[in-house]
């Protein structure tokens, strides 16, 4: 949830920084005005770094900065860090890697939405032919305690009907649990867009 | 006859309060709906806006006057709203305006760019190239999410269709075909097991729909109507093929 969430909000989140920073505006002050809201996670991350910094009890914003990468979750965002990290140990061109890494992201996205409707493609066939098939199957078993209790029964020996109904429904079960599975995919594979 | 039809469903008395719930969820299904169309119908136009914007703040506008004009030159939601905000914050600020605006459509995407509109006129950045190049990512990102929309929306359909429609009215025509209860066959707990199967068979379709399309939170208003509907597709087509 929480590397949705990231990767939802990074760009925006770059962008900002780059808006920010070409105007002459600091690294901190930066940082202060994502945290201030409207980015979800990053704004939340960003407060609670500059309410630390703020009271004095850590290490500085590289060594703040370091151990946010270690919360990160999604490499966009990992990479970001990195970059602000090394901004402030090393006096980089930020705004110029901000612009280089605001094109990536949004090529990276560009593919990962591309990516998620050719896998999605398959969702619908895969749930549809274990929603089906199935409940058809399970339909007909069920049923054959009934079907066949005429002279038919008597050339065979059926299970009990009580088990032929624990297996029907543990088999609805089963499906629907498959059925769930298969669309948990549309969730995980999520671009966040 | 709607007491008849009632009447038929009363050993199923899931059904009726899940029909009964779907009612009042309907209800609350339809304004997320028309919102998020107002909703998109302003952020679609927002790329060409910015352009337009960026344009007439490059031929030396200021960006107050640009958006004055910008909004008197179209009737889009866009405009509309952008000229009624403009015309009620004639004794507030610009700034105050924008943020109304931003308010008003309701959209996380032109707050955003108003909040870096903002922030740019409050450090004195070149506005024409900011503008650019937020015309150039929304536009991309609207493309993107349409193209999710597009392509996906048939999939979404077809699962529920199938899921909720045709294989509820499937099985029943096979379990009233060879099994009908009005030949004597004990087929009412076997219903009720199938007839529960596919109301959750039906969440779990409609549930994955939504997710496929981005908008999972306004499909759960629909949840309980396309269970109610696929559990009554099934008591009901059992009844009316096997008696």
């Amino acid at each position: 949830m929480r590397k949705l969430e990231e990767k939802r909000e990074l760009l925006y989140v770059i962008r900002t920084l780059d808006v920010l920073m070409s105007s002459g505006v600091g690294l901190e002050a930066g940082l202060h005005t994502i945290g201030k809201g409207g980015y979800g996670i990053i704004s939340q991350d960003f407060s609670a770094m500059m309410k630390r910094l703020q009271k004095g009890n850590s290490g500085g914003l590289d060594k703040e900065l370091k151990s946010l990468s270690k919360v990160a979750e999604s490499a966009g965002y990992k990479r970001l860090l990195n970059t602000l990290y090394t901004n402030v140990t090393q006096n980089t061109d930020l705004v110029e890697t901000l612009k280089k890494q605001g094109a990536r992201m949004e090529e990276e996205r560009s593919e990962e939405v591309e990516k998620y409707i050719e896998e999605l493609g398959g969702v619908p066939e895969t749930l549809l032919s274990i929603g089906m098939i199935g409940p058809i199957i399970l339909a007909i078993v069920g049923l054959v305690p009934q079907l066949m209790s005429g002279d038919l029964g008597a050339f065979m020996s059926l299970p009990d009907p009580a088990v032929i109904s624990g297996v029907v429904n543990m088999g609805l079960i089963g499906t629907l649990v498959g059925m769930a599975l298969i669309g948990l995919k549309a969730h995980t594979k999520d671009p966040g867009l | 006859m709607i007491f008849g039809v009632l009447e038929s469903f009363n050993d199923t008395p899931l059904l009726l309060y899940l029909a009964v719930f779907a009612l009042a969820c309907a209800g609350g299904g339809i304004p997320p709906m028309i919102e998020r169309r107002r909703r998109r119908g302003i952020e679609n136009e927002l790329p060409s806006f910015l352009e337009s914007l960026a344009d007439s703040v490059g031929a030396g506008r200021g960006l107050q006057e640009a958006m004055k004009e910008q909004s008197e030159a179209s009737e889009s939601p866009l405009a509309l709203l952008l000229r009624e905000t403009l015309k009620e914050g004639h004794a507030s600020s610009f700034e105050a305006s924008l943020s109304a605006f931003a308010a008003k459509t309701r959209s996380s995407q032109v707050q955003r760019v108003m909040m870096l509109i903002e922030t740019a006129m409050a450090q004195g950045s070149s506005l024409r190239d900011i503008l650019s190049d937020l015309s150039r990512d929304y536009e991309r990102l609207n493309d993107l999410m349409n193209k999710r929309e597009s392509e996906l929306q048939g999939r979404g359909i077809l699962i529920i269709l199938f899921v909720s429609v045709g294989l509820p009215v499937l099985i029943a025509f096979i379990v009233g075909l060879f099994a009908p209860a009005s030949k004597g066959f004990q087929i009412s707990s076997f219903n009720q097991t199938f007839g529960l199967f596919f109301a959750a068979a039906s969440a779990v379709g409609v549930a994955v729909s939504g997710r496929m399309m981005g908008r999972f939170k306004d499909t759960l208003w629909w949840l309980p109507m396309w269970m109610a509907v696929s559990m009554g597709l099934y008591l009901g087509s059992v009844k009316l093929v096997g008696g």
